[in-house]
């Protein structure tokens, strides 16, 4: 992520009521929140769902923002609750399918209300049985994320992909440095257990 | 001469230890005696490499590109200029 400059003037701008601020922001941001959105659904459609109600949210919510905290800080926090409840309303969704339809609960009902697999990342190899096996990588990388908890998950991306400090990962889900350790760990262990033939291999 | 039960004991401290702290600076007495006791147990070192790995593979996929498409409804969205 690249630093605006004198961002916190630009926030300010914005909290004011200049679109044009407001859309620099959003320019600056978008890709982060979008890239940050998919590394966790794993779902094209799922992550542009989650950019436009974040910026929506982030509008709405603009003059709550007190500069307490880092701009990118208080995005985090809304785009991760986003993702939450993202997670909780297709929870509700498959319970009101399960009572409709019985025979379409289960296992693999959940696992296609999640995503798709990353048909839109390329990795870094190109002949074509290098593709083969990347796209078997990327499908065993897609399977083993999305069974974990979405708690467990936004911690993994935040600090193992998105590299950002235990500290800075606590104020964005807003519980303590010793939770985001703790489902950190948990999220290593079963990220590890999931993809050992491979590791081994 | 350790009991099967100690080396187990301090396996199991060490994987969960090696699992929070795994990028994280390891100078406190006992990050220390973690350390020793890794580069003693291979299995533990095994097992640390696997985690390192599986993390690696996951910071393999690149950042992917908002779509022209999700750009296009944001700002219709938001009713901002393109």
């Amino acid at each position: 992520m690249q630093n605006v400059e004198n961002e916190p003037e630009l926030v300010r701008r914005a909290q004011n009521g200049d679109k044009q601020a407001f859309s620099l922001l959003v320019k600056q941001y978008e890709s982060t929140v979008y890239g940050f959105a998919f590394k966790v659904c794993r779902n094209e459609e799922k992550a542009a769902e989650t950019l436009q109600d974040t910026f929506v949210n982030v509008y709405r919510k603009l003059d709550q923002f007190n500069g307490k905290a880092k701009f990118s800080t208080w995005l985090f926090q809304i785009v991760t609750n986003n993702c939450l409840m993202k997670r909780r309303r297709s929870k509700l969704d498959e319970a009101s399918v399960s009572i409709d339809s019985p025979e379409n609960g289960g296992e693999d009902s959940e696992r296609e209300g999640e995503g798709a697999p990353l048909h839109a990342l390329v990795l870094l190899k190109h002949t074509p049985q290098d593709e083969m096996v990347n796209k078997e990588l990327r499908e065993l990388l897609d399977d083993a994320i999305l069974k974990l908890p979405m708690e467990q998950r936004i911690v993994f991306v935040l600090r193992d992909i998105e590299g950002r400090s235990a500290e800075e990962a606590a104020k964005i889900l807003k519980i303590s440095v010793a939770a985001v350790k703790s489902r950190l760990r948990r999220a290593r262990v079963f990220l590890r257990a999931q993809l050992q033939e491979y590791i081994e291999t | 001469m350790k009991t099967k039960h100690e080396r187990a004991v301090r396996c199991k401290e060490a994987t969960k230890h090696v699992c929070e702290h795994l990028d994280e600076e390891m100078d406190s007495p006992r990050c220390r005696q973690i350390r020793k006791h890794l580069q003693e147990c291979p299995d533990c070192t095994a097992y640390l490499d696997g985690l390192k790995k599986a993390i690696k593979l996951y910071r393999t996929i690149p950042n992917p590109h908002v779509p022209h498409s999700a750009h296009k409804k944001l700002f219709a969205v938001l009713k901002l200029d393109q």
